[in-house]
Formats: structure tokens, sequence, C-alpha cells
């Protein structure tokens, strides 16, 4: 092991150009201290409150970027977070909440920094990334999945609901591809899987039955 | 319980996250800090079928899957346990054939271990874990971070964004990357598992990058943390460093995969 008392000596920086004459006899600029991220608040990592939850939906849905989707209200919240930026950022010290949902209506990811000091949706991301599955689509996969005929003919005595996994399919070819899906992996108690069944969450429908053996 | 531990020289917080397991923050070593916050963002698996023809293997049929480790799949309490020379956490979580132990432990001389035991049948053999930390380390401050690997026999200055995967070579004491705050020449050193086929992503820091909530970007686009992955300068800046093991299953499972990070440079 290193020594951790004595400084790393670090490899030469990469080679670079050489300086222009004007540059070269130019007077060093000053290094500004920068805002020290050894002195953040711990408290602004801490769970959030309901009360905090809920402020940060309603500040979300009320911003008019997201009246359409609030207006449809095809969408489900996947996460809130407490979310903490590093100073020198003009956000450093306030109270964040990352809030990420997903637009059924618009097949689109929500990816939000919510301000509860100011009051403001501070960032805004909308992309065709897919965060996880949320707890009530979890239970949606497995209810959809429970009621498939091609899921209760391969299901053995014995066999449930296991897991339930965010899954997206490798090739174009698969709906899983794009679309937002879960499978859900059905087997017995003692962790042997029997089934695994692909449930698109955009159509609601069950689109691959498949023996975990195969997968 | 408090989440605040003040042991084995450390100082750090933790707290349980929604899916990226037990996320450590504003850890410091000797007074010194070290770590901004580091997670699990996400174990993926996929699996693969079992050919002795190449002509008739299909490849990889299907797509990877993930569960998130978090409060909906935690097993149990997290724990607090000190050992001789160190403090840990653990947390068990459970997704059907998968279970997994995420462990952080903190060693007096420090050494920190961010490990991950990984255990259960899956729903076959043939299949892959991989599990992603991320790790914003902020030495001495912020800014003003390299980031090297070793390689040709001699630690070498990382310019720009990459992947850079384990090549087998490694310095006197195992480490094969680095980071170094170039202001006080303190380092945090990562030494891989022999057998992760590890890697690591050296990523310039922004605002709005933060962890994803999953490893799925646009379809037909890359993963995180490749999709982060550009052609910023690191030197001098804040850089955040992924660490990604690829994990084959074995009868000889339960494994336990996660680098070796450890501070250097700090005085006692």
């Amino acid at each position: 092991m290193a020594s951790s008392k004595k400084p790393v000596k670090a490899a030469k920086p990469p080679q670079k150009k050489p300086k222009s004459p004007a540059v070269r006899g130019a007077v060093p600029a000053r290094r500004v201290p920068e805002p020290d991220v050894a002195k953040a608040d711990p408290r602004l990592f801490d769970p959030l409150t309901p009360g905090e939850i809920a402020d940060a939906l309603r500040t979300l849905t009320e911003d008019r970027r997201l009246a359409t989707m609030a207006k449809v209200g095809r969408y489900r919240v996947i996460c809130t977070e407490p979310l903490v930026v590093k100073p020198p950022h003009w956000m450093a010290g306030h109270r964040l909440v990352r809030v990420v949902a997903f637009d059924y209506a618009a097949d689109r990811t929500v990816d939000a920094c919510v301000d509860l000091d100011a009051g403001v949706v501070a960032h805004l991301e909308l992309t065709k990334a897919q965060p996880m599955l949320s707890r009530d689509e979890e239970a949606l996969a497995v209810s959809i999945a429970m009621v498939d005929d091609r899921v209760r003919e391969q299901l053995a005595l014995g066999d449930m609901p296991q897991s339930t996994l965010h899954y997206w399919g490798r090739s174009p070819d698969d709906l899983a591809f794009a679309r937002r899906s879960a499978a859900v992996v059905f087997g017995r108690g003692d962790g042997h899987a029997s089934i695994v069944a692909i449930v698109d969450l955009l159509e609601n429908i069950v689109t691959q039955v498949v023996p975990a053996e195969l997968w | 319980m408090s989440n605040v531990i003040t042991e084995a020289n450390w100082k750090f917080h933790w707290r349980l996250t929604e899916s990226a397991g037990i996320m450590i923050y504003l850890a410091d070593y000797r007074g010194r800090r070290v770590l901004w916050e580091a997670s699990l963002p996400y174990v993926t698996i996929d699996h693969q079928h079992e050919a002795l023809e190449v002509e008739g293997d299909p490849g990889d049929v299907h797509g990877p899957w993930w569960i998130p480790l978090g409060t909906r799949t935690l097993q149990g309490p997290v724990r607090v346990q000190s050992f001789r020379g160190g403090v840990e956490l653990s947390a068990a979580f459970a997704a059907g054939p998968y279970n997994y132990t995420q462990l952080w432990r903190f060693h007096d001389d420090g050494r920190l271990c961010p490990w991950l035991t990984i255990y259960g049948p899956g729903i076959h053999d043939q299949h892959t874990y991989h599990p992603h930390w991320r790790f914003d380390f902020d030495l001495d401050g912020a800014r003003h971070d390299a980031f090297e690997r070793f390689e040709d026999a001699q630690w070498q200055r990382v310019e720009r964004e990459g992947w850079f995967p384990y090549s087998g070579e490694a310095d006197d004491h195992g480490n094969v990357w680095r980071q170094i705050d170039v202001g006080s020449g303190a380092a945090i050193n990562i030494r891989p598992h022999s057998w992760d086929d590890a890697e690591v992503f050296a990523i310039r820091y922004h605002d709005g990058e933060w962890a994803p909530y999953s490893p799925r970007s646009a379809a037909g686009a890359q993963t995180f943390p490749s999709a982060y992955v550009g052609d910023e300068s690191l030197d001098g800046d804040d850089v955040t460093l992924w660490y990604v093991a690829h994990v084959h299953f074995s009868q000889s499972f339960p494994y336990t995969a996660g680098p070796w990070v450890k501070v250097a440079g700090f005085g006692a």
C-alpha cells in the first residue's frame, strides 16, 4: 500500500503548445478562492418530508412547460429525491428536489429540479431516456401478466410473480426496444424461475412469454 | 440511527436512496474533504445462451434488465458495524432470484471499500451482472483535479473524458486509476478486483449530469454512463468517475465486486 502521508507525485501534464510571446509575458492571473465544498450543509441531503414532496410536485405540474402533461394526466411520478448542487452554482445551499416522471401521452421522461426555496422549476429536461419503473408500474405489470392467457397456461402449481424488472430490447425488431416495458419473472418461492412475461406499459399488454431457461 | 458517522479517522454521512442503494455523502478523512457523494446507481443483468456451435448461436437475443436497489428491495435494516481498524455499512437487497449485499467499508488507514456481494440463482446460469458505482470525489475542493491511468509501466495523465478498461497493468500496489488534486497532491487510488473485468469512465462534472435513474438512454443510444462521455477536457477541472464491473455468474457465487479505493497524500 502506498503511504498515506506523502503527497502523490502526479504524472506530467500533457505537452501544450508554446504560448504566444504576448501571453508569455503576461502577468499570471491570481487564483480566485472558490466557494468551499467542504462547507456544504449536510441537511440539504436529508430525506424529503411529505410536505416537501407535495410542494415539489405542485410546482412541477404548475409549470407552463408541462401544462399539457398535467392537463392530460397520463403521467407517473417515478421518484422524488433531494438533490444538492455544488458551489459555485447559484442554487448551492438551496433545498432542491429532483422529480422524475414518465409522461405516457408524449412517451417521454421529465427530469426536473425544483427549487423549494425559490418555488420554481430550476432545471427541466424532456428526453426519450427511460427511468426505472415506479412501484405502481411494477404492480400494474404484474396485474396485466397475471390475467394473460398465455401466461396462465404456462404457470405451474405454486408459481407466482417473483420480481418485476425494467426491461428494454436489444434489437429494433423487439417491441421493447423503444417502448416502456417491464419483465415479470414468475417462479416458485424457493427462487426457481419458471417463465418471463414482457409487458408493454404503453398498451398494457403482454408481448412475450418465454420459459425462464430459454431467456 | 444517526446518519453521520465519525469513526476510524473518517467522518461521513449516509442515506438510503430510492434506487442507488446506500449513498455516501460529504465524507472527510482526517478532517479533509474526500467525497461529495458516491452511490451504486444500478446493477444491470444480461443473459446469454449456451450454444456449442457458433453458427447456431443467436447471440444475445434479449436486452438487459435491472431493478432498483433501494427502499423497495431492502431486506431488513441498514447495519452499521465497527470492525478492527474501521467501520462498515451494509444492506441486503432482494428481487426474486437476484440477491445483493451492498457494503461501504471505511478503514482507518484511508482505504474505502464500495463493494457489492452478489448471490442468488438468477433465472438460469448464463447471465452477467454489471454493477455501476458513481464517485464524485472532491479532494481538497471540487476543482483542480486530474485523472491518470497506469499504462506502459508508468502513470499517464488523461486529457479528455473517456472509457478506460483495466488492461491488466497496475502499479506496485495494484492501482490502475487515480484522481489527483493538483493543488495539494492528494490522490484517490483505485485498485480493481482482479476478476471484475473492470473499467472506469472519467467524466467532467456538470450540473444536470447527476446519477441517472436508469441506465436506459434513448432507444438505440448509448446507455449511461457512456451517454455522458464526450470530448471535454478533464485536466484541472472537477471529475466524476464511474467504476463498472462485469461479473459472469458461476457456481462459485457469492462473489464480491467493487474496487479498493485509497486516499493518499493526507498527512496525519
